[in-house]
């Protein structure tokens, strides 16, 4: 499971975009976080198809490795991978933001469909996964734990918790990666609130780490695959709605409605 | 554990906290797994022996309450039981999306400790003396609250919590020279009250350190006027002992609630929750409390005092109640 | 009274029949820290039915001090 393979990879991520446009349909009028979920596909179908040592029947394992969303609104790209697993099923992917489902708007923790954690409000996850990264240290298990977060989700103070406090523990063992997409809900993130060298500022509280193009399969790969004794820190320049014409870089696809029309035109584009 | 009156003596004199840090030794002893995780905060809870004798089983994430809250429930879902403490108002408001988050709505097995409860921080000012903890965490569901009356049911209370699987919160009130409400072992349920004084016609439900002086007041009021109050300790506010509540109701024509802690949102709202939806009507329901303001800082007497919170300050409603 | 003091020491402070007892200062030891302190207050406050104030109880930062103060509250 630890060696790249990037043409599984590439088909991997093309069923991920797929998945998300068919939820994205489901949504309906609820609208769904479109744009989010796909700047992070890539990443998700490297570790998933590589990396992560998981599957359906040993996902409650304690010494699984563990997968958290902290941008809990691009949970499409979390039950993408999920179904791809058969953790989840076609009934599943249709119930999305419908009426009670398992599969809201935002991760609701549910260890038999593989959700880890209750995510949405913005970093929470993180501080999570930093508990796993010392419980699995504690215990002795070789695993790591892998979470993702967003640009925007860096204005939280509590993420800078996590920065500060992570090398203290030796949790080399944590890989957070930064889906830099350059936009939150309301525009682009440097008009909102700057957060200029992202490099500088986790290399000072001592992270190794990592600036990679986020669409990279190669890149990607090697960014997590590198070997440290430090926490690790992987900024991955993304684009926000990645994979498609018409939400590439726009912004209106943070949370949006998507037609049918607008379905089938993205249909062709997957080809 | 053995609970016999040297103990407890010695416990009533350390207080809720070093009591608290104390009990820890004992319980990891019995439960390896567990894990106690601190915001820079060992000395005041207690906690320096356990620091230095159980390194691996401390975690001290500096002054950063949020991220405690998110580590001790990555900690929970390997498996571990797990502790952690600060000061009650940190402990409690300053992560209390975090709590909501990852401990009611996914239901996480944390207990937390919020140290120097309820008014005897009351010199340092009220961004530490704590009068709205128990309210935040009341609408959370899925979260037990409790408020133990004296240093001995701390113990009892971090057993108890640590014997089952709800995320909970446990406020420690008082300071040194706790007033000891129970002189031996006894029976501790988390969601059954206690009743320490059979009476009638007038029930005081007392919570934390109001219990002690409750009982106190009870007692002068019985010497004096040959009148007995019920007094019972109402240790959990959540889940509040309804079948308790409506005995009570039935059995008395005035209720007295008394906690350090806002009228609002506390033990006494919890009570008066449960006797809005009784039938019967002509009872009444007083709350002795904060009432709904911050006063000046001052001394724990002074304060308890000031708010008739005190010994005397419940001797006296009860006299105004009994003419 | 001295030997009353001596066995008071031992209990509270849980220590080894090889600790010699006379030398002992308040945070020199393990077992002599801030809990120790509080238990052997307590102890002392019991086997020898006194009341130490606050001032005491921060100034006993020895064996001998403390026989000093135990001596000022009148124990026997």
């Amino acid at each position: 499971m630890s060696q790249l393979n990037k043409k599984k990879t590439e088909d991997l991520a093309k069923r991920l975009r797929k998945n998300i446009l068919d939820m994205s349909l489901v949504a309906g009028s609820a609208s769904s976080h479109f744009g989010g979920a796909l700047s992070c596909i890539d990443i998700v179908a490297v570790l998933f198809q590589n990396i992560i040592n998981y599957d359906k029947d040993n996902f409650k394992d304690l010494s699984r490795d563990r997968f958290v969303l902290s941008k809990g609104h691009a949970c499409m790209a979390l039950y993408s991978i999920l179904y791809e697993l058969e953790l989840l099923n076609d009934d599943d992917l249709n119930s999305f933001e419908k009426s009670e489902s398992i599969l809201l708007g935002h991760p609701v923790k549910n260890l038999d469909k593989g959700i880890e954690v209750s995510t949405g409000s913005l970093g929470m996850g993180v501080s999570v996964s930093m508990g796993f990264a010392i419980a699995a240290k504690k215990k002795k298990i070789e695993n790591k734990i892998y979470a993702i977060l967003g640009d925007g989700e860096c204005n939280e103070g509590s993420v800078w918790e996590v920065a500060l406090s992570a090398p203290k523990f030796n949790l080399d063992n944590l890989v957070l990666i930064i889906d830099r997409n350059n936009f939150q809900q309301t525009g682009k993130s440097n008009d909102i609130l700057d957060l200029n060298s992202l490099n500088s500022k986790w290399k000072s509280f001592n992270w190794d780490v990592c600036e990679i193009n986020g669409h990279d399969i190669i890149e990607i790969y090697d960014a997590i695959k590198k070997e440290t004794k430090l926490p690790k820190v992987i900024i991955a320049n993304t684009i926000k709605g990645k994979g498609f014409s018409f939400s590439e870089n726009n912004n209106d696809w943070h949370h949006k409605i998507l037609t049918r029309n607008q379905y089938e035109e993205a249909l062709k584009e997957l080809e | 554990m053995i609970i016999d009156k040297k103990k407890i003596s010695l416990w009533s004199k350390m207080g809720s906290r070093a009591t608290f840090g104390l009990s820890l030794m004992d319980v990891v002893k019995e439960m390896e797994d567990l894990m106690v995780v601190t915001c820079d905060v060992s000395t005041s809870a207690g906690l320096d022996r356990f620091k230095k004798t159980y390194p691996e089983n401390y975690i001290d994430v500096g002054i950063a309450e949020q991220n405690m809250i998110g580590i001790a429930t990555g900690i929970s879902l390997f498996g571990n039981r797990v502790i952690t403490t600060t000061f009650s108002p940190f402990q409690t408001l300053r992560c209390c999306e975090q709590i909501k988050n990852n401990l009611g709505y996914m239901n996480s097995n944390v207990k937390m400790v919020g140290l120097a409860s309820g008014l005897v921080l009351g010199t340092l000012g009220f961004t530490h003396a704590s009068i709205e903890d128990i309210g935040a965490l009341r609408s959370i569901p899925n979260m037990n609250i409790i408020s133990p009356a004296d240093c001995t049911e701390t113990v009892k209370s971090i057993y108890a919590s640590l014997n089952n699987d709800s995320p909970t919160y446990i406020r420690l009130t008082g300071g040194q020279l706790n007033n000891p409400v129970y002189e031996e072992d006894y029976n501790f349920e988390i969601g059954k009250a206690i009743r320490i004084k059979k009476g009638k016609e007038i029930a005081i439900l007392a919570s934390g350190t109001r219990v002690s002086d409750s009982v106190l007041a009870s007692e002068k009021i019985y010497q004096e006027k040959n009148f007995q109050v019920s007094v019972y300790n109402f240790h959990t506010i959540k889940p509040i002992d309804k079948i308790t509540i409506k005995e009570i109701v039935n059995d008395h024509d005035c209720l007295l609630t008394v906690e350090e802690h806002n009228i609002i949102g506390g033990l006494g709202s919890a009570v008066s929750e449960i006797l809005a939806e009784m039938d019967k009507k002509n009872v009444k329901l007083y709350r002795m409390g904060v009432e709904d303001f911050y006063p000046k800082g001052s001394d724990y007497n002074s304060l308890l005092k000031l708010l008739n919170l005190d010994q005397d300050g419940i001797y006296n409603k009860i006299i105004k109640l009994l003419s | 009274m001295e030997e009353k003091y001596k066995k008071a020491f031992k209990n509270a402070l849980s220590l080894g029949d090889d600790v010699v007892i006379e030398k002992l200062k308040y945070n020199e030891i393990p077992e002599w820290d801030s809990i120790g302190h509080m238990t052997l207050i307590s102890e002392l406050e019991d086997e020898f039915n006194i009341s130490f104030e606050t001032d005491d109880i921060v100034n006993f930062s020895s064996y001998d001090v403390g026989k000093e103060i135990l001596n000022k509250l009148g124990a026997s």
